[in-house]
């Protein structure tokens, strides 16, 4: 098993040689339909002798000219596919592949859906070098020519479009005596009543288990946390805390000093 | 289809078979012509992502829990970014770089950043052929541009324009690096000096003490205080406040800062540092300041023969070595736990002593008490002091240095002796809720009756030298009641020619005595006085 991030050399090695091949979108989601074993077609190199040069081309299988989605039954995918061979140039093409164990998802090309980042660690492969590059293009016939055309509308469509309505909408917000969450409000601030002070040992013990938890606090938490009015609030927090008025941590109550214990700061105190 | 009508062509058919379910991705990894890669060459390879991106985009993570957040923080920030409109981009591991390390530590390196738009218009499909024939394609996910990336030592933008302004006159470009290298050493062997040297001399403590400790305010307040209260002092002053400073830094920095400091103290003023080491009546301003620089001295010195109250200043002085080196609480803790009794009567006395008028309690020195109150004691000092030296001679029946030296010998003993019967007793007294002494503490800069504070005799009364013959309990507890007295005041009462024991004996049967007396002490000018109250 190799480690994460070991790359594993045996396509570089063998020097195994691949070609790049560009295929357009439209037959990228043809092969995608593909049933069985994968097969899409058939690929043709006649070699022309003495020059050397190949010519290449790809036939489409029968089953797979049909595209979804468009009505117009007359309009296929072509079926002849001559490629345009290109040389690597210079430059140094290597194909390396990442496996990423634990979640696979079926690929199917052109869409990149991809599982997150993979669970398990990669397993990364040089599985060969370029050693052509080709293009592949359809061959010009009518009925490729209608489908492009219709493909050409389809993206001509605006992606908003205003649309002028013949009634009155009414059925958004309708008027109401009271709304449901203001009646829920209402009923829930009669029922818990005023806030009654409590005894000053329980305050003091609710504020210190508060500041436990977190350093400042800003006094309107303070107030829901125990549940006391501002000013008696207020009285105690003066007593056991400062407040802040600058820095960054603005507006602010905290204990004070002696009676702060973190374990972030580096004092220690009672 | 349709055959060709040379005779030496062939035409082969192969299949084409696109893969469903695989779970390989496949990536190009595209390098430059000019770098000249050979894969073949590569005996080992390791690449991973580059998630160095994460910490720009992840969200800085503050304190969580406890120290320094507060409540809610995390809602107020997503609502303050909802309400500004701030959208995060999220960090997607797919398209960060790849970095690729050929070769091992010594090989190449190379950053693989992903190209866009790859994958938009057309599809790109990588056929490899099959041992059976057939062609099978796959498509691929991502393109990487891989540029090798340089192991070597680079100019930064602004030494590569110095460098390009000097174009015409450098010769020897080879030195170029050279000395960049060169000047990099010497910064990252100074750096924590230089860091020290700089932070103590220029900024002020509390932009220094910024990132080590939170200190309590009112150390701060003392501590300012004391930085003006010392300017006039100079580097001694300046050698304290970097001695203070260092207490964050670790303790084998500190010494290395008090040596320094030391060393700066010695320069420029020696005869200061030795004012305070024999008190008696000599003028005590500068005692306090020099303290600092001295302690270290002191310490050493606390083996050889002091009198009592170098003794008991000497005590405490190590004791202001440690809390120096901690916080101002643990300070106090650590006092009160270790000598309780001094400190809590000390405090008392200074409480007691704000309050009362005499002179006495004017002169109450900083350096027996907590550092805390060390420092602002000595300014409203030095005005009292003046005034108050001379009545303090006046009212002490005239204690020469030079008596004082002779009997502390033989007074150290019975000094001892007594602090080691009075420490244990108090202890539990003394811990009695922190919070009200230590708040009483920053209240009681300002004189402020306390609760413990023991009314005092005024002690301005010139007592009538009504010397006993005999040593006798009696006789002390009445010197005692009626005047805080030193011990070697004490054992000028009873002269060995009057009582008839010899200063040996006097000295035990009077330590005897107060051993059972166990009086009051206080504090008055460096000289432990003892006094009872009926």
């Amino acid at each position: 098993m190799s480690e994460k991030g070991e790359v594993d050399l045996t396509g570089a090695k063998q020097n195994t040689g691949v070609w790049l091949v560009k295929v357009p979108k439209y037959l990228s989601q043809q092969w995608a339909k593909a049933t069985g074993r994968g097969d899409v077609g058939k690929l043709r190199i006649c070699k022309k002798g003495n020059q050397g040069k190949a010519e290449v081309s790809f036939t489409l299988n029968e089953e797979l000219t049909v595209i979804d989605g468009i009505e117009d039954k007359t309009v296929s995918a072509p079926r002849d596919h001559p490629f345009t061979m290109q040389t690597v140039g210079g430059q140094m093409l290597a194909v390396f592949t990442e496996n990423s164990s634990g979640q696979s998802e079926e690929r199917s090309d052109g869409s990149s859906s991809v599982s997150g980042a993979g669970a398990g660690p990669d397993k990364i492969a040089l599985e060969g070098v370029v050693v052509q590059r080709a293009e592949c293009r359809p061959a010009v016939s009518e009925s490729y020519m209608r489908l492009k055309r219709l493909q050409i509308e389809e993206l001509a469509k605006p992606v908003r479009l205003s649309q002028q309505l013949d009634r009155v909408v009414t059925s958004n917000y309708k008027p109401v005596a009271n709304h449901t969450y203001n009646l829920e409000y209402e009923r829930k601030k009669k029922e818990d009543g005023k806030r009654a002070r409590a005894d000053k040992q329980q305050v003091l013990d609710m504020l210190f288990s508060a500041f436990e938890k977190h350093q400042f606090y800003n006094i309107k938490d303070l107030v829901d946390i125990t549940k006391q009015p501002v000013i008696y609030l207020k009285e105690i927090l003066r007593d056991i805390g400062i407040y802040n008025v600058k820095g960054t941590h603005k507006n602010t109550w905290e204990l004070k000093p002696e009676y702060r214990h973190y374990q972030g700061e580096e004092k220690t105190d009672e | 289809m349709t055959s060709l009508g040379s005779s030496s062509s062939s035409a082969t058919e192969y299949t084409v078979r696109v893969p469903k379910n695989t779970s390989k991705k496949y990536n190009l990894m595209a390098f430059n012509a000019g770098d000249k890669v050979n894969c073949s060459t590569w005996t080992q390879a390791r690449m991973e992502r580059d998630m160095s991106g994460r910490r720009i985009y992840g969200d800085e993570e503050t304190a969580d829990g406890a120290a320094g957040s507060e409540f809610g923080k995390k809602q107020r920030e997503e609502a303050r970014r909802k309400k500004f409109g701030i959208v995060k981009r999220e960090f997607k591991v797919e398209d960060q770089p790849w970095i690729l390390k050929v070769n091992g530590k010594a090989g190449k390196r190379f950053k693989g950043l992903k190209k866009g738009g790859v994958t938009e218009n057309a599809s790109y499909y990588i056929f490899t052929q099959c041992p059976d024939g057939a062609f099978e394609a796959f498509p691929v996910h991502g393109w990487y541009n891989f540029t090798p990336q340089a192991k070597h030592r680079t100019l930064t933008a602004e030494e590569a324009e110095e460098e390009w302004g000097r174009r015409n006159k450098v010769v020897n470009h080879f030195s170029i690096m050279l000395q960049r290298r060169f000047r990099e050493q010497e910064r990252g062997g100074d750096d924590d000096d230089d860091e020290n040297e700089k932070s103590g001399k220029k900024k002020k403590k509390g932009g220094g003490r910024g990132g080590d400790l939170r200190i309590h305010d009112l150390e701060e307040d003392l501590e300012m205080s004391s930085d003006d209260s010392d300017s006039s002092l100079g580097d001694d002053g300046e050698s304290k406040t970097k001695s203070k400073k260092d207490t964050g830094k670790g303790k084998a920095k500190k010494k290395k800062k008090r040596k320094s400091s030391d060393k700066e103290a010695l320069e420029d003023s020696d005869d200061g540092d030795y004012e305070g080491l024999e008190v008696d009546y000599m003028s005590d301003e500068s005692s306090s300041s020099d303290e600092e620089p001295e302690k270290g001295k002191i310490s050493k010195g606390e083996d050889h023969p002091k009198g009592i109250d170098e003794a008991s200043e000497s005590e405490e002085e190590s004791e202001e070595e440690k809390p120096n080196e901690e916080e101002a609480k643990e300070e106090e803790e650590e006092e009160e736990g270790k000598k309780t009794p001094v400190q809590t009567e000390k405090k008392k006395k200074k409480d007691s002593s704000g309050e009362s008028e005499s002179s006495d309690d004017s002169d109450i020195d900083g350096e027996t008490a907590s550092a805390l109150f060390m420092k602002k004691r000595t300014p409203p000092k030095r005005g009292g002091r003046g005034s108050a030296g001379s009545s303090r001679t006046g009212s002490r029946p005239g204690t020469p240095s030079i008596d004082s030296a002779s009997t502390s010998n033989t007074l150290r003993a019975a000094a001892s002796k007594l602090e080691q019967g009075k420490r244990p007793t108090p202890g539990p007294s003394a811990d009695s809720p922190a919070a009200k002494r230590l708040k009483m503490e920053p209240s009681s800069q300002s004189p402020a009756p306390s609760g413990k504070s023991t009314p005092q005799p005024p002690s301005g009364k010139s007592t009538p030298s009504s010397s006993d013959v005999q040593l006798t309990e009696e006789a002390v507890r009445r010197y005692l009641i009626r005047k805080p007295m030193t011990t070697k005041d004490l054992l000028k009462k009873f002269q060995t020619k009057r009582t008839g024991l010899s200063s040996e004996q006097t000295v035990n049967v009077l330590a005897q005595i107060l051993k059972r007396l166990n009086p009051e002490r206080k504090n008055v000018n460096d000289k432990m006085h003892f006094y009872l109250t009926e």
